[in-house]
């Protein structure tokens, strides 16, 4: 298995020690972390792209910084906290990387956390597809510079 | 025109009123199960549809001695009222009100309006997790007439008796099934069972508070489509979930007297083989 990037694989590592308890204690660490969509993408959420995976409406958006970096933007109602927790890892684990950086991760990184501890399949695909729109995104970005 | 059961709901402020009750207990049964220690109405308890009320190992519900380990720890006797209330109107609710009942708990009730009611009446919110004195709950034998199984639901289907397939209008079609990398719960082919109709479980709740539509709107609903209340009438979804808030719908608040549920539903159904699929 290739490396993660660093800042994904603490994320994983940590998980991968934690009860389900903790797990849960987490995941709602990081939903409740979950920062507000910021006032420029407010007014543009058309630009977003969607993620129908999610039973929950789900919007992400991935901005490039000046050096080449990515910043990923997301729109989840608070109604849905374990999905922005799920969000929030990926964005926190995958956030300043480029674009090309984003395409090497594994669709089964999370393996080793083991999520279904905690959380459905159902919650686990979304997770699945959360990532797969945030590697679209990187794509898009790669072929439009 | 009233509901034909309106004992099965009650509204925020009766809960607000019963909160001290002791003969009453409050159980939130969430789709997403991080918002109940996110803050939960006070002295309400949480189950998980998945982890506390599936069976481990087989794609089941809990058996009777589990089940009733489950009541008791929740220090529910045979005579408490049982209030559910959820996120997403109610569906995961009416998912344990459901099962309740399939254990022959009869004292149940909804949260008309469920836990987006409550927020919006801005309502108290508390993250205090409550304890129970442990009670020792006895469970009835499974009542199988409110649960449907494949043979029955294939029997259903060829004597063209009235079936309702609650799931989005895409996943009706065929158009919708497995995406690409989900093979824990993609079916294999898409579609409905053969005389089915669609009736998407949502067209029975009020999108701005989650309150169940009015009694003269939910006949025109069910009847408009032929679903009437005479004879048996099986709901089903993907897996079993919002196929039971139709399931309450009809059975109380429309007073249909010969409703199932059919648990198994699309990843059941679009995975059998031989089944037969309309598109």
């Amino acid at each position: 298995m290739p490396n993660l990037p660093p800042k994904l694989q603490e994320i994983v590592d940590d998980f991968a020690s934690m009860t389900r308890e903790d797990k849960i204690e987490t995941l709602i660490a990081y939903a409740e972390s979950f920062p507000p969509l910021p006032d420029w993408l407010m007014e543009e959420r058309d630009k977003m792209e969607p993620v129908p995976e999610c039973m929950t409406p789900v919007r992400l958006f991935g901005e490039k910084q000046s050096d080449g970096g990515v910043v990923f933007h997301f729109d989840i109602p608070p109604q849905s906290p374990t999905v922005r927790g799920l969000a929030a890892i990926l964005a926190n684990g995958l956030n300043g990387l480029k674009p090309e950086e984003i395409l090497t991760v594994p669709t089964d990184f999370f393996t080793p956390m083991k999520l279904e501890e905690a959380i459905t399949h159902q919650r686990i695909n979304g997770f699945m597809g959360v990532l797969a729109h945030m590697k679209h995104a990187a794509v898009n970005l790669i072929s439009n510079k | 025109m009233s509901y034909v059961h309106p004992e099965y709901l009650v509204d925020t402020e009766w809960v607000a009123a019963h909160l001290n009750d002791a003969n009453v207990r409050i159980i939130e049964s969430d789709e997403d199960p991080l918002l109940y220690p996110i803050g939960h109405i006070p002295g309400a308890a949480q189950v998980d549809w998945f982890s506390t009320l599936q069976h481990p190992l087989r794609r089941d519900f809990l058996t009777r001695e589990k089940f009733e380990e489950v009541a008791s720890n929740l220090g529910i006797t045979n005579d408490t009222t049982v209030v559910f209330y959820g996120d997403k109107s109610n569906w995961f609710a009416c998912y344990a009100l459901w099962l309740f009942q399939y254990y022959g708990h009869q004292n149940v009730r909804i949260l008309n309006g469920g836990r987006l009611k409550w927020e919006q009446e801005k309502r108290e919110l508390v993250k205090d997790v409550p304890s129970f004195a442990k009670s020792s709950y006895k469970a009835k034998e499974a009542d199988k007439s409110i649960r449907a199984f494949r043979d029955e639901v294939l029997k259903q289907s060829n004597s063209k008796k009235p079936l309702v397939d609650v799931r989005s209008p895409k996943e009706y079609s065929g158009e919708l099934i497995s995406m690409p990398n989900y093979p824990q719960e993609g079916a294999t082919r898409g579609g409905h069972i053969p005389g089915a109709v669609s009736i998407p479980w949502a067209q029975a709740v009020n999108e701005a508070d989650s309150t169940f539509k009015t009694p003269d709107e939910l006949r025109a609903l069910y009847e408009g489509k032929g679903i009437k209340s005479d004879g048996e009438v099986i709901a089903y979804c993907r897996i079993g979930e919002r196929s039971s808030l139709t399931w309450f719908v009809l059975k109380y608040l429309l007073g249909y007297q010969n409703v199932k549920n059919y648990d198994g539903s699309w990843t059941e159904w679009g995975n059998l083989v031989d089944a037969p699929i309309e598109k």
